[in-house]
Formats: structure tokens, C-alpha cells, sequence
């Protein structure tokens, strides 16, 4: 799953480099910086797959964390280990914590490294118009991958919950995404406003506040918060679900 | 059975505990003592006292005017001004002295930069990657308008300058900004014909410095349009935020000498006064809360038409919302009307139809 | 047949000591245990009492309860009545001190496919937090050992024939010292040879002095190993003691073989013995008549009480009255006689 991420990157830099110029302000941002700066391309990637490649993965990941347990019947052997019900979903959500950790990194190196090789590296201009030097461009592209993978870490908690209402994981999955893009979908229409601040993919894109001089650090702090309040919500649902559920599969 | 409602317990908790936590946080905290009591002339006075102190903080804005919000990544250049009016903005403004300030509009993956460093002025917009530069001769305010959220201070400053004769001051309830406590300044309109309900400021109880307007349309329990800190510090920002050099490959044009007068912000969408106002010859009638800004044939039309030849959006939004009255078009807002008279005249006033078409026709 | 023989002990084995738990005389325990799913009524109310030591066949059609009796058991399921206590602690609220003394197979293995035999059960062993990781991999082998995977350890599941299968989720049951072992199904998907291992494996861990508590639709499995079982039939327990009891209270019957089924029919009515059995070829092996070839095979029960009539007084009756008998057998009642008897339904023997 994480080769499928890393394809991304290495997508948008080939097409860049065998493409003409690319007019500004045309495409996803940043896109037509990346042929004068080669660590464009992990930002420009990562820009691509938050809305949906990366949520697909997570829901992927999370649906499957205990709803694969149970369609494989391996959830009544490890409970009757006995794994305790609170833990192995502590484990469990562990793992796809994990995942969205490792996902947006792996997107953010490879596409610096094969923007490195195919495109000249150089001072990076930010969106407030200063520039900084490669090293802290590399700081700052690390930053962005943190602040996706605190993102994802809400996302994963309602996968974690997804999957215990259900022994299909291709269910949980798909519920999972769904989910994932109906938030996006409503986070755009302007007549749900009251609901805007409480959606989980609300501050997914206000990374961009990272590449500000100097960097705003209020949305990182506010994601961060709601991050942690899905995790709390989801996390106190899916143990209850699976506390209380009896295990027939 | 006991047991399995145990289980639950966390999930309904944990909902219960945010739902106590959003609410305390919304409620005004008044750890602090409250304000001493101030008559309107003394709040005043406090921001008639008031220095431009060094300072950095967040300001919010928002507007409610009736209008089409546009979409943010389409308003660019030239209808800048025209997104300011709609949709909800956030900016960064430093302060470091009268000759060093910065303001950053934050766009979604773009940001608008005015940077004003001694006597160098620069524009920078990271959506095209263009920038401007203009020397200023010294001494002028640093005030940047074009393409900015409006500063509270200086909007405040020039609310009070312009309506404060002709309306009611009161003290309202005391009120926090940006984690201050502050005095509410309420300014009414004396006549009944303006649009306007009243005009609400926030002053800082300590050193004076205006932190927030409101401005209210009549029947509208909203503000129309609102601009506040939602963070403030007063401590002098890096000198590193003053310094700009426009970044390599971006297209720097030097602008000539702006004609530039203090305190140009007239009311809510000044920006819209101050675009249009070198073009011709306004001419303005009535005073305070019911003045009626005419423009003279020409000097719209090409605005809206070289819009045209710009992206349209303007042009766009005025097909949408104007509509047809007798003599003209009238673009009606909450807080403001513009009549679009067939000859090419445009009125613009905080005042209903009538009213404009009473000053169109001359009397 | 290579059984236990009917004589086995059906007296509680000494119990070994119990570490921290009172020694209890009952490894499984039930009181009006209950499961209803929706309006249908799963396990409807059972007692069960499986004695400490014991070899205890669970039988039962399918769909009479059984694995869901043992899910609750295992703490699995939640029961909607009644109170479960096993190995002396109750469930599921001592399930921690409880689980890591129980082996269990529960309807059928389940394992990772893309890891090997022994990985899959280094992962179960590390679902219990108190199994220590130091003796895992030597835990695994044993275990693999026993069952006889030894050889296949690092195959992956994946390429694992049913029996291999089979006999690793056997392998997870045994990963540490049980005092019970819960096996649901264990020879299913085993070949002859496969069944044999097996038997010999339950009664070798039954000398160890652990309770085994078989569940089977296998008649002739749980006839040769147990030495307790208890029946259930539509979510209802309807017997449950030791075998040989269970054996006995059955009535005997007579299998006659005669080219004069209709005759013969008639003087066994004479002396009360109930022509049991309905339609010909029902698959009951209770009472249908059958065909031999010198023959029809009528089956009849003889009736219970004191006015039992002799073997051959029935045989002089018959012949009196011109019934040619080619074959007369007094058969003892079998655990399937019982069985049929009590769940009153076909049973599937060969399935």
C-alpha cells in the first residue's frame, strides 16, 4: 500500500519533467513550481493524495483492523488467548496509527528524492514570498507529513470504529471512505457552515499554513484538537461495540 | 446486563465532556476584574490617547452582506477587493513602528503580502507570483488598503472620524477580544434612513486600541460585516518579518508614487471607494450615516468592462445580483446599495433605493 | 473398534491441585445458561456439569446450541441468562485468570494464511499478555510436535491441506499447560489416520489429568473416547451424565431377520414390542425394516417393566406360527439409539 503511495510522486514528477512548462496558477498549486525546485514535488504530491488516495489507504487499513480479525475467524482465537478485547483494539488501532504516520512520510521523501534526481534543488519560496534554504525546505516538507499524519490519525480512529460494527472489512472500508469523502463533499457547500469546524477533514488542507513565514501554528494546534477529539469519540464507541459485541464469525 | 451498560459509559462520556468543553470555551471567561465604568467621552478619549504601539496578531473577518460568496480561488487581481466583501478572511498584521508593518491576507495556498519597510512598499501575491514595489516618501502612513483585510485600528479610527458627530455614542457591556477585556463603544445613526443599524467598536480597557468593529444592518440580527483580532500580542514582531526581497522568478513591477491620503477607509467596502475613487471626479451628498457617493458616467463601466477583459468576475457577480429598477440597475447589499443608472451615473450610499434615485434625480 | 472401553471410569480423576483457585469437583459449570438472538431462543435454560478430569462429549444435531454453548464458555458471546462458572471461577468476569488454563478450538481453525503454522501460533501465544515470550518458540515446537506438524512448521498456512489445518489449531490449543481443553469439532477434515492421532492425543491429555470437553456430531468418536457426554436437542439440554448411564438407559431391542416380515410383525405386537421405525428406507436405524439378502431386517424394542418376554419365547412364538427366522440378535441399546431417541430427529452421522 505504501509502493501505491509512493507512486503518486513519482506520477507527478515524470509527467512534469516529460510535459512543457506548466502555466502558473493552472493545476494544483505549487504544480508549476516544481519544475524549478525538485522538493516541490513531495508537497505537491501530498497535495494530490489528501483528499482521497490517502484516506482510501487509512480506510483501508483501519476497516480492516478488526473486522479482518473476524472475517478470517483468527478474532475468536486471539480473545480467547485471551488478548482482552480493550487491548487488542489498542493494538490494533496501534497499527493503523502507525500507517497513517508512515503514509504522508513515505510520500514526502520519495517525492523529494525523485524530485532531487529529475529537477535542480534550490532556496524554496514560501507563500509568503520569503525563501528559506533546502534544509529547513526538507523541515518544513517533514512538518507537512506530520501534520497529514496527525490528520489521518481521526480518520483512523472511525475506521477502528467502522470495523467493529461489521465482520466484512471490504464493509468497514468502504464505509470508512464514504465517510472520508462525503466530510469533503459537505466541508464545501457553504449552507452546512455550522457543521464546517466539527468534520475531521475540515483543516486537512490548511497545511499550507506550514509554508507560511512565519509558520502559523494555530491550525496545527486546532487539528491537532479535533483530531484528538475523533480519537476520543471513536475510540470510546468502537471499545464499547466491541466490548459488548459477541463474537459469532 | 449491568455490565454491558458499563461499556457504553466511555462512549457516551467522552461526547458529554467535549460538548462541557466547547461550551465553557464559547463562554466569555471573566477571570480578570471587570473594566472600571467609562462614559462614552472618556472611551473615547482612551482611543483618542491610544500610540500606535508595536504589536503582531491574527485578524478575523467576516461579512454576511446578502451577497453570492465568490469562490476564493477564482477572485484574483483586480476582483480582490470584490472577494474581500464575501467570503470570511484571516490575516496576520505586524506592527513594528509608524514605518514598518506587514499585513498577510491567508488564502487557501496562496497569501497576499503588503510589506512596508522605512519607505519601501511591496505588494507580493504568491497566487501568480507577482510582486509590486512603490518608494514612499517618508513620513506617510503606513497604510497600505489595496488587496488587505482592513486593520481594526484603523478602520475603528476612521468609523469614529466619520460618524461619530452625527450619530449616538453609548457604552454597551463590556466585551472580550483576543483574550482582553474591552469596551464596547456603540455608535447609532441619528436619522432612520440609513441602512446602517449601528456600528459597534471594541476598545482595549487598558491601552485603548481598537480591537474589533462590527458593523449591523437594520433587520439583520448578524453583523453584516465584521473585522476583529482573534489574537493579539503586543510585543515588537521580528524585524525579520519587515524584511522582503520579492523571491527569484517572480515578476516585480515598481509602482509609481501612490497618491496616498490618511485614513482613506470611509465605511465598510472602502476598498470598493478607494478602487474607484481616482477614476473620475465622486461627488458626495450628505453627511455621516446617509452620504451618497455618485460617480460620474464612464468611470464604472470601464471598471466593470476592463474586468471583463480580466477574468469576469466582477462582471459575473453583477449580472447575478443587480437587479433591474426603474432608470437603472441596483446592486443591493445589507450595508450598502449601488444604483447603475442607465446613463453611466452610479450611486452608492448606506441608503435605500429611494433615496439614491431622489440624489440621481438631483434633488 | 479400538475405544475406551465402557468401563471407564466415570468417578471424577483425582484433580491435580489448582494453582490460586479452590479445587472445584466441576471444570464447567452451568446454572439456566440462556442465549436468545432476536426472538429465537439459541440455548434455552441449560445446566450443564462437566466433572474435573472427565472426557465429556457435547452431541447434538447441528443447530442445537453447541457452539454457541461454548462461545459463552469461552466468554466469546455474552449469555442472555443463567450464570456460567468454569474451572471453579465464574465467566466472564474472572476471563483473565480463567482463559489462560483453557485450550480451545472453537468451529474450526482459523489462522493468519500468509504467515507459517508457527508463526500464526507465536501470534496467539502473544495474544495472552501472561504467556511468556521467553519460552514461546519452544512452546510452538512442542506444541507442533505433538500434533505432528513439526515438519511443516515454516510452511505457510496458506498451502495447509484441511487435516493440517486441523491439527494446528489442536497444536494453539495446546501452546501451554491446560487445565481444559475445549475442542469443538477436533477430527473434522481428518483423515482416518488423522482421527486415530487425535483420540490418542485427547485421551494422553485426559491422563495429564486435564478436563477434555469434546464437542461432536461424530457419535462414534464421542462413543470411543468420553467417559461423560451430554446431549442437546433445539437449544435444550436432554441428558448428560456418564457414558455407560447414559448407555443404560436405553432399551435394548431385537433384530430379526425373516422372509415374512408381515407374520413376524404380528406376534411381536402380540407381546408388546413396539414396531418402532416408520417408512422403509427412512435412514432411521431404529426400527425400519430393512432388506437382507435372506430377508426382510425388522427391528422392534423390547418393552420396559417386569413382563419383559424372553429371547426365546419369541423365538418359539415365531416359529409356532410359521415365521421363517433366519437371524434373531437381542441388541443392547447404543449412545445412537439413545441419541435418536432423545432428539427424536435424523441425525447425520456421516456428515
Amino acid at each position: 500500500m505504501l509502493l501505491a503511495l509512493a507512486a503518486v510522486p513519482v506520477l507527478i514528477a515524470v509527467a512534469v519533467r516529460l510535459s512543457s512548462a506548466v502555466p502558473p496558477g493552472r493545476g494544483p498549486a505549487f504544480l508549476d513550481q516544481i519544475s524549478q525546485n525538485g522538493l516541490f514535488v513531495g508537497i505537491t504530491a501530498m497535495l494530490v493524495a489528501v483528499p482521497l488516495f490517502l484516506p482510501l489507504t487509512i480506510g483501508v487499513v483501519a476497516g480492516d483492523t478488526v473486522a479482518g480479525e473476524a472475517s478470517l475467524g483468527t478474532l475468536r482465537y486471539l480473545l480467547a488467548g485471551p488478548a482482552g478485547r480493550g487491548r487488542l483494539l489498542l493494538v490494533k488501532y496501534a497499527g493503523a496509527v502507525l500507517f497513517a504516520v508512515a503514509a504522508p512520510f513515505t510520500i514526502a521523501l520519495v517525492g523529494a528524492g525523485i524530485g532531487a534526481v529529475l529537477f535542480p534543488v534550490g532556496p524554496v519560496t514560501l507563500l509568503s514570498g520569503d525563501s528559506i534554504g533546502p534544509a529547513e525546505a526538507v523541515g518544513r516538507l517533514l512538518l507537512i507529513a506530520a501534520y497529514l499524519a496527525v490528520s489521518l490519525v481521526g480518520l483512523a480512529a472511525v475506521g477502528l470504529f467502522m470495523s467493529t460494527l461489521t465482520d466484512v472489512p471490504v464493509g468497514a472500508m468502504a464505509a470508512t471512505v464514504v465517510l472520508a469523502v462525503v466530510t469533503q463533499v459537505a466541508d464545501a457547500l457553504p449552507q452546512l457552515d455550522w457543521l464546517h469546524p466539527w468534520l475531521f477533514s475540515h483543516r486537512w488542507l490548511d497545511f499550507a499554513d506550514l509554508l507560511r513565514q512565519p509558520v502559523v501554528w494555530d491550525s496545527f494546534a486546532a487539528n491537532a484538537l479535533l483530531q484528538a477529539g475523533y480519537v476520543a469519540v471513536f475510540g470510546a464507541l468502537a471499545y464499547a461495540r466491541l466490548a459488548t459485541k459477541d463474537i459469532l464469525s | 446486563m449491568t455490565r454491558k451498560w458499563l461499556r457504553w459509559l466511555p462512549a457516551a462520556t467522552v461526547p458529554a465532556v467535549i460538548a462541557a468543553g466547547v461550551l465553557a470555551g464559547s463562554l466569555p471567561a471573566n477571570a480578570g476584574d471587570p473594566l472600571p465604568d467609562k462614559s462614552p467621552a472618556q472611551v473615547l478619549a482612551l482611543v483618542a490617547g491610544h500610540r500606535d504601539a508595536a504589536f503582531s496578531g491574527t485578524v478575523e473577518q467576516t461579512s454576511s452582506l446578502g451577497l453570492p460568496e465568490l469562490p476564493p480561488a477564482s477572485a484574483g487581481g483586480d476582483t480582490a477587493w470584490l472577494e474581500l466583501l464575501t467570503g470570511p478572511h484571516t490575516a496576520r498584521v505586524y506592527r513594528g513602528g509608524p514605518e514598518q508593518a506587514r499585513i498577510q491576507v491567508l488564502d487557501r495556498f496562496a497569501e497576499r503580502n503588503v510589506v512596508r519597510n522605512g519607505q519601501d512598499l511591496w505588494f507580493y501575491n504568491s497566487k501568480d507570483n507577482t510582486a509590486a514595489h512603490a518608494k514612499l516618501p517618508a513620513g506617510t502612513r503606513p497604510e497600505p488598503r489595496q488587496d488587505a483585510v482592513p486593520q481594526p485600528d484603523r478602520l475603528a479610527e476612521a468609523l469614529l472620524a466619520r460618524l461619530g458627530r452625527s450619530g449616538d455614542v453609548t457604552v454597551g457591556p463590556e466585551a472580550e477580544v483576543a483574550g482582553r477585556a474591552a469596551y464596547r463603544l456603540v455608535l447609532t445613526p441619528r436619522s432612520s434612513t440609513s441602512l446602517l443599524a449601528a456600528v459597534e467598536i471594541s476598545v482595549d480597557g487598558r491601552n485603548g486600541m481598537p480591537l474589533g468593529v462590527q458593523v449591523k444592518a437594520r433587520g439583520q440580527s448578524e453583523p453584516a460585516f465584521s473585522v476583529a483580532f482573534s489574537k493579539l500580542s503586543l510585543e515588537a514582531p521580528d524585524a525579520s518579518v519587515f524584511r522582503f526581497s520579492p523571491p527569484p522568478g517572480a515578476a516585480v513591477k515598481e509602482l509609481p508614487v501612490p497618491d496616498h491620503r490618511a485614513g482613506d477607509t470611509k465605511r465598510p467596502g472602502p476598498n470598493a471607494h478607494g478602487k474607484v475613487h481616482p477614476k473620475g471626479e465622486a461627488k458626495v451628498s450628505g453627511t455621516g450615516w446617509e452620504s451618497v457617493v455618485e460617480l460620474p458616467a464612464g468611470a464604472f463601466a470601464a471598471d466593470a468592462a476592463r474586468q471583463q477583459g480580466g477574468n469576469g468576475d466582477a462582471a459575473a457577480l453583477l449580472a447575478k445580483t443587480a437587479v433591474p429598477v426603474p432608470g437603472g440597475k441596483l446592486l443591493s447589499t445589507a450595508l450598502l446599495n449601488v444604483l447603475i443608472l442607465d446613463d453611466g451615473r452610479v450611486l452608492a450610499g448606506s441608503v435605500p433605493l429611494e433615496r439614491l434615485q431622489a440624489v440621481a434625480a438631483g434633488r | 473398534m479400538t475405544g475406551v472401553g465402557p468401563a471407564a471410569p466415570t468417578a471424577t480423576a483425582a484433580g491435580a491441585a489448582v494453582p490460586d483457585a479452590p479445587p472445584a469437583e466441576l471444570s464447567i459449570e452451568t446454572r439456566g445458561l440462556s442465549k436468545r438472538f432476536g426472538r429465537q431462543l439459541a440455548v434455552d435454560g441449560i445446566d450443564l456439569a462437566v466433572p474435573r478430569g472427565s472426557v465429556f462429549g457435547f452431541l447434538g444435531p447441528n443447530g442445537s446450541g453447541k457452539t454457541t454453548t461454548i462461545r459463552i464458555l469461552l466468554g466469546l458471546a455474552a449469555a442472555s441468562g443463567g450464570s456460567v462458572r468454569v474451572l471453579g471461577r465464574e465467566m466472564p468476569r474472572q476471563l483473565r485468570t480463567v482463559l489462560p488454563r483453557v485450550g480451545a478450538l472453537v468451529e474450526g481453525p482459523a489462522f493468519y494464511p500468509f504467515l507459517s503454522g508457527a508463526a500464526n501460533l507465536q501470534r496467539f501465544d502473544a495474544a495472552d499478555p501472561d504467556a511468556p515470550a521467553r519460552t514461546r518458540q519452544a512452546r510452538v515446537r512442542t506444541a507442533l510436535e505433538r500434533v505432528g506438524l513439526a515438519h511443516a512448521a515454516d510452511k505457510k498456512v496458506r498451502a495447509y491441506s484441511l487435516g493440517m489445518k486441523q491439527r494446528l489449531g489442536i497444536a494453539n490449543a495446546l501452546l501451554a499447560p491446560r487445565e481444559l481443553l475445549v475442542l469443538d469439532e477436533p477430527t473434522n477434515g481428518l483423515d482416518p489416520q488423522g482421527t486415530r492421532e487425535v483420540r490418542h492425543l485427547v485421551r494422553s491429555l485426559a491422563a495429564d489429568g486435564a478436563t477434555v470437553f469434546v464437542s461432536s456430531h461424530l457419535l462414534a468418536e464421542v462413543e470411543q473416547i468420553c467417559t461423560h457426554a451430554a446431549i442437546m436437542s433445539a437449544g435444550r439440554l436432554v441428558a448428560q451424565g456418564a457414558l455407560a448411564e447414559l448407555r443404560q438407559a436405553g432399551q435394548p431391542g431385537v433384530r430379526l431377520v425373516t422372509p415374512d416380515p408381515g407374520a413376524a410383525a404380528a406376534v411381536l405386537a402380540r407381546f408388546g414390542l413396539t414396531h418402532d421405525g416408520g417408512a422403509p428406507g427412512s435412514g432411521t436405524p431404529g426400527g425400519a425394516p430393512g432388506n437382507a439378502s435372506d430377508g426382510a431386517v425388522l427391528r422392534a424394542r423390547l418393552p420396559a417393566g417386569p413382563d419383559t418376554p424372553a429371547p426365546e419365547t419369541l423365538v418359539a412364538a415365531l416359529v409356532a406360527e410359521g415365521v421363517r427366522v433366519r437371524g434373531f440378535t437381542v441388541e443392547q441399546g447404543s449412545l445412537e439409539d439413545r441419541f435418536v431417541e432423545l432428539t427424536g430427529e435424523g441425525f447425520d452421522v456421516a456428515q
